[in-house]
């Protein structure tokens, strides 16, 4: 009873920055920046740069968690790297990096344009998410005891098969959590996103033009609806693995 | 086959003919287990040929799923989000031939694992485990068994249940068996022909009472001696 009280008093904690949603700013203003719009742009932009950052960090993420103790350490660095380097900073890092001067001139051959574009916007919540993905995904699978996969292979499968039969069934639940944590991640990004793709204005950049433009009383209608389509999906994945956990 | 280790080398070479049961015996750390890994796969050698019948296990290495061995540690190793008949099963559901359900309620009764048949791989005992986990590698009908330790931490009334259940089935299936343990008289009640290793290297082959009777080093006259 006495915990469940702390951990209550705790989350009032964690949430009572939402209480500035009740402080008297003034009559929200719905209209600002088109919301909708900005929802549109954050929610599918995010989605397909998860789907990215699934497809690439879980390889490598199965690659260190198996890999000797002194190369994992490594591959460690390099992902903390990714993940240590201020928004701001990585978002001047990507612009150079991926400008006219740099990869940006080949791209651009191909029509691929890196600047303020949905391609640019894709690009950079993947590189600001994708280390939190892998590091977390690692720990999920060193949950996972490499003597099962080797009964695994003995037994007739496949590598991928062993994977989706033992690995992921096992680690699922740090896997939601990875997602989710990359999911929160990407979305709510912005030192990097303002300098590599001011448009498409996704949530982020959209909440900083209204409090420009607007003042208060445009952000927190947009906040209100970033919070509500922002939560659902992760929310879901840890339903989703809790579930099927309890059932394993 | 060669494989280095950090201070010495386990350096061997062994045929176990097809059918035989054979015991590798020796003192702990000289190498039986590594040997018994290489050939599963767990562990890539550094040197040599490991062949199985017209199956060249390595070099180059064998993918693991592709080799007809079955392989049981003191660790069960049961898939924990599975039950029971999911484990024994495992084996059974990627198209391999030998699965009928007359053959694995034979193993079912068999080992006697019927009553937690639908019980979740992680809420059964340790001598359950261990006949589970028999049952699930016998179900492919493997052409080598490689047993490492397989009666460490039971009572003794389960190894002898978990022995005459591999005695049974090796009469039965005709595997060739290569049993791992450091206790003599386990081995020699399942393994006719042993194999004494000391510090990766094969110093003595051949019948039980041949190595009791004339050890060929003092250290394996002390391991077989009686306490």
């Amino acid at each position: 009873m006495i915990r469940r009280a702390a951990a209550v008093v705790f989350a009032i904690a964690l949430l009572y920055p939402l209480a500035g949603l009740f402080a008297p700013v003034g009559p929200w203003r719905w209209g600002g920046t088109e919301t909708a719009g900005a929802v549109w742009i954050s929610l599918s932009l995010t989605g397909i740069a998860m789907v990215i950052v699934v497809v690439l960090g879980t390889p490598m993420a199965l690659y260190v968690a198996r890999s000797s103790t002194r190369e994992r350490l490594w591959w460690q660095a390099v992902l903390l790297i990714s993940v240590l380097l201020p928004p701001l900073a990585l978002g001047i890092l990507l612009s150079l990096a991926f400008g006219p001067h740099a990869l940006g001139a080949f791209l651009d051959r191909f029509g691929l344009q890196m600047t303020n574009t949905p391609l640019a916007f894709v690009v950079t919540q993947t590189y600001v998410s994708i280390g939190y993905y892998v590091l977390g995904a690692i720990a999920a699978l060193d949950g996972v005891s490499p003597r099962l996969e080797l009964q695994g292979r003995l037994l007739g499968h496949g590598p991928w098969s062993v994977f989706w039969r033992i690995t992921f069934p096992l680690a699922r639940l740090g896997f939601a959590v990875a997602l989710s944590l990359a999911w929160v991640r990407s979305l709510t990004e912005f030192g990097a996103i303002v300098i590599t793709a001011y448009y498409p204005a996704g949530m982020p950049v959209a909440l900083w033009t209204n409090l420009e433009n607007f003042g208060l009383p445009a952000v927190m209608p947009l906040l209100l609806v970033f919070l509500l389509t922002a939560l659902p999906l992760p929310w879901l994945a840890h339903i989703l693995a809790q579930r099927r956990f309890a059932r394993a | 086959m060669v494989k280095r280790r950090e201070g010495f080398t386990v350096d061997v070479s062994l045929r176990v003919a097809a059918g035989e049961a054979c015991g590798l015996f020796g003192a702990s750390g000289a190498g039986k287990s590594t040997v018994l890994a290489c050939l599963a796969g767990a562990e890539t050698p550094d040197d040599g040929v490991i062949r199985l019948d017209e199956l060249t296990l390595f070099p180059p290495p064998l993918p693991l799923h592709r080799r007809p061995i079955g392989y049981l540690t003191q660790d069960a190793s049961l898939f924990p989000h599975l039950d029971v008949s999911q484990n024994v099963r495992f084996g059974l559901s990627n198209g391999v031939a030998g699965g009928s359900e007359d053959w694995i309620a034979e193993l079912r009764e068999k080992l006697q694992i019927g009553s937690i048949w639908h019980q979740p791989a992680h809420a059964i005992s340790g001598g359950q485990a261990r006949r589970v986990a028999l049952a699930r590698m016998l179900a492919r009908r493997p052409r080598l068994v490689l047993l490492d330790e397989p009666f460490s931490g039971l009572d003794r009334h389960l190894v002898r249940e978990l022995i005459a259940a591999i005695a049974e089935w090796h009469a039965l299936l005709g595997f060739a068996l290569l049993v791992v343990d450091h206790d003599a008289e386990v081995l020699a009640r399942i393994c006719p022909r042993a194999l004494a290793i000391e510090e990766g290297r094969v110093v003595q082959s051949g019948a039980w009472d041949a190595l009791r009777a004339q050890p060929a080093t003092p250290l394996l006259a002390q391991l077989l001696a009686p306490l």
